[in-house]
């Protein structure tokens, strides 16, 4: 599924910073932040997916719910189509929040129990005044067919539904203002596996039929293997691998994405066997308090002590293949 | 890294239309048939539903039963109980003797006639004659004196003679005339207890759009906008809430006449603020939910996430404090009444009514007893019915 995408490119991420106040001390008076995306950028092509992996705590949801404008960036630029809208006031936000769209990660709490699957699915052809009366109930029964489900499901309320039938309605939902950009957080994670591929396939074909643009956010790379045309590794906050699947799986460079892929599951004896397994020691740390210099230091094993001093930037070794690790400055010595 | 030996092709795709298609088999409950079908199960609950109703319709319908209003009096009849003691004089004439030992005619069913006009009364020698129907009827009521000396609670306090013979309590009978007895200045308390009942439920209805109009969207709107906003309003609750009422109503007075109007004045301008706390606690934990980030990315406006998403699923909690807060509310005007600081005479709220008997307690409970009755029931009542909706409204208790 690769070769869907064109070049052109729909959404830059640049510099995307996104800290959190926290008050600490009586009367808020220490202040400190949580570091949740320090400077991250990126870009997705139109038509193509982007898949964004990391252990939980790293900043994903972070970074497509800043991108989204659910949060005020920190600093840093989104371009979309060309217009930065990272500082763009609700009001001028609003045709933007026809074009993207946010798929959540928890069936049971992304749906308001209080309304009814049509009301839900419906909400935003209300918003955005694009159907009333009959042409809305059309266009939700509509809805509802595209993601499986049947018109007699609208007058239902949402805890009527199993997790994947509920995830499939938070699709409806996001497809009703018919979207160019959907980011995907976690769409799969909180369901059975036995249901994960039928809505990884959904979004797939949907992508097919209006060719959709894919955020897609998930904590280990197996999930984002099948969906993805590109991969982002991220670590405690910054963006420390990005390329194309095929070749993030087969030459991985950064030693955090090395270990996980090591990690996944391999259900072949012939491969499993000159697999080795990095096991990635001690925690993640405090993103209020990162490591000086590379972040992943505390827990790499080929930590130099250059690495605690500089931070490594995100940089080109291959085309199309960005690293922010010092060890790809031997691997990879910059030609100029 | 190689598990490139799975490839796309090894998944398989699995048909949509034989997916969930099928009906779902029970019954569809949105949340308040549910929560009505566990409320219905709480019997102490419908008991207090029950009395409520009960008290609106008698609050609406009760005056149409009587042939009084609050404020008629009859300086006569006062202090006459629900129950009478009735002595037989002769075939159809039957007299009530009152606690200051004057007679009432009755009839034998309970119907109250008109007082009596003694023809001769000496109050050193303790007796008090009638003429009745050609018969004399005296009350010698010298033997109270004795018996107070004695102590003894049954000891005879009077003898009522016909014609020189003793005579014996006939009946006792409900007085159909007033229901609940007259107050000492002879108006039918039933009709001033159906008053009370008006004004506590007007209380309550003043309580609940305080809460509901107020409570709700100011805590809404705090917890929602959050920030400085946020903090700025809280510390106008604070400041409100830490003014002790009944100093905030003697104020009150003090520009106002005091009176049901103040006392609505007063709970409309401060008794919304426990609701605001909930309220905002509520959202606060309510709005960083993923359908409410979801409204936010279809572009819905605060209000109407406010409205159509925050509100209502904060319902249940509010719906139960509201049943907690309306007895609380109910009582306060009881209480405020009862110290003096409520309605106006004539008109009659439970609490002053029960003020107004607590000087003749000792002689004419059923005074004081009537008034209690009600705030108790009422109380009580809307306790109940609030723990049945905190049981049925928690969504723990879900299924
Ligand atoms: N509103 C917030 N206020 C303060 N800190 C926050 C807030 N939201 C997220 N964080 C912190 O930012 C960091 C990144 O959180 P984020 O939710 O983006 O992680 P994630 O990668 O999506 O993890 P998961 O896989 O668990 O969803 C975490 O340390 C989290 O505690
Ligand atoms: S920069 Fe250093 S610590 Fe960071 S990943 Fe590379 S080698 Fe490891
Ligand atoms: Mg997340």
């Amino acid at each position: 599924m690769s070769s869907k995408s064109n070049n052109e490119v729909l959404l830059e991420v640049k510099n995307l910073k996104k800290y959190f106040e926290i008050n600490k001390g009586f009367f808020g008076r220490s202040k400190e932040y949580v570091q949740a995306v320090d400077d991250i950028s990126f870009f997705i092509r139109k038509g193509e997916t982007l898949g964004l992996v990391g252990e939980s705590g790293c900043g994903k949801s972070t970074t497509g719910r800043t991108i989204i404008r659910l949060y005020e960036p920190t600093a840093g630029e989104i371009i979309y189509d060309g217009v930065d809208i990272s500082e763009l006031s609700e009001n001028d936000l609003k045709p933007y929040r026809k074009k993207i769209q946010m798929i959540f990660q928890d069936p049971y709490a992304s749906l308001n129990s209080r309304m009814t699957v049509g009301d839900i699915i419906g909400e935003s052809l209300d918003i955005h005044g694009i159907a009333t009366g009959a042409a809305r109930q059309e266009r939700v029964f509509d809805l509802l067919n595209r993601v499986g489900l049947s018109k007699d499901h609208a007058s239902r309320y949402p805890h009527e539904f199993s997790g994947g039938q509920r995830q499939r309605i938070g699709i409806a939902r996001a497809l009703a203002v018919d979207p160019e950009f959907i980011i995907c957080d976690e769409p799969i994670s909180a369901l059975d596996v036995s249901i994960q591929a039928q809505v990884v396939n959904m979004l797939d074909d949907l992508q097919k039929e209006y060719g959709l643009t894919y955020l897609f956010i998930a904590h280990d790379l197996s999930m984002v293997k099948h969906i993805s045309d590109r991969i982002g590794v991220m670590y405690l906050g910054k963006l420390v691998e990005v390329t194309d699947r095929n070749e993030l799986y087969d030459s991985p460079e950064h030693p955090y994405t090395q270990a996980l892929l090591s990690a996944i599951p391999i259900p072949d004896p012939e491969v499993t066997r000159n697999a080795q397994r990095i096991i990635l020691e001690g925690d993640v740390p405090s993103p209020i308090n990162p490591p000086s210099g590379c972040r992943f230091r505390t827990r790499c094993s080929y930590a130099m002590e250059r690495c605690a001093e500089e931070e490594p930037v995100l940089r080109e070794v291959n085309e199309g293949h960005f690293v922010a690790c010092h060890l790809m400055d031997e691997k990879f010595p910059i030609t100029e | 890294m190689a598990d490139n030996k799975i490839s796309t092709d090894m998944w398989e795709k699995v048909d949509m239309s034989t997916l969930d298609k099928e009906v779902i088999a029970r019954k569809s409950l949105t949340y308040w048939q549910d929560a009505w079908r566990r409320l219905k199960k709480n019997h102490l609950s419908m008991i207090g539903l029950f009395f409520i109703v009960l008290m609106t319709l008698l609050a609406i319908l009760g005056p149409f039963f009587s042939r009084y209003s609050y404020s008629d009096q009859n300086l006569e009849l006062g202090n006459i109980g629900p129950t009478m003691e009735i002595y037989q004089i002769d075939d159809n004439d039957f007299v009530y003797m009152n606690k200051e030992y004057k007679l009432v005619e009755v009839t034998e069913d309970g119907h109250i006639s008109k007082r009596l006009v003694p023809t001769d009364e000496d109050m050193m020698q303790k007796y008090r004659s009638y003429e009745i129907d050609g018969k004399e009827v005296v009350i010698d009521y010298s033997f109270a004196v004795a018996a107070k000396k004695s102590g003894d609670p049954d000891a005879k306090k009077f003898e009522i003679r016909v014609n020189g013979d003793v005579i014996d309590i006939h009946d006792k009978v409900f007085n159909k005339t007033y229901w609940f007895g007259s107050d000492s200045l002879g108006r039918d308390l039933y009709i001033r207890v159906v008053y009370g009942a008006r004004i506590s439920l007007l209380i309550a209805l003043v309580a609940t759009i305080v809460n509901f109009f107020i409570g709700v969207l100011y805590g809404g709107v705090a917890g929602y906008t959050g920030g400085k906003t946020d903090n700025v309003m809280m510390r106008i609750v604070d400041v409100i809430a830490t003014v002790p009422l009944l100093l905030y109503v003697i104020m009150l007075m003090v520009i106002f006449e005091p009176g049901l109007k103040t006392i609505m004045i007063a709970l409309g301008t401060v008794y919304w603020v426990n609701m605001a706390r909930l309220v905002r606690g509520q959202i606060l934990s309510i709005k960083e939910q993923e359908f409410v980030l979801a409204a936010k990315t279809l572009g819905a406006s605060s209000w109407r996430i406010l409205v159509r998403h925050l509100i209502p699923n904060a319902m249940g909690p509010i719906i139960v404090s509201l049943a907690m807060l309306i007895p609380s509310a109910i009582f306060t005007e009881a209480f405020l009444s009862f110290i003096g600081l409520g309605v106006n005479a004539p008109m009659a709220s439970w609490g002053t009514l029960a003020n107004d008997a607590v000087a003749g307690l000792r002689t004419y409970p059923y005074q004081l007893f009537f008034p209690a009755l009600f705030i108790s029931i009422t109380v009580l009542a809307f306790n109940f019915l609030g723990d049945g909706l905190r049981d049925a409204l928690d969504p723990r208790l879900r299924k």
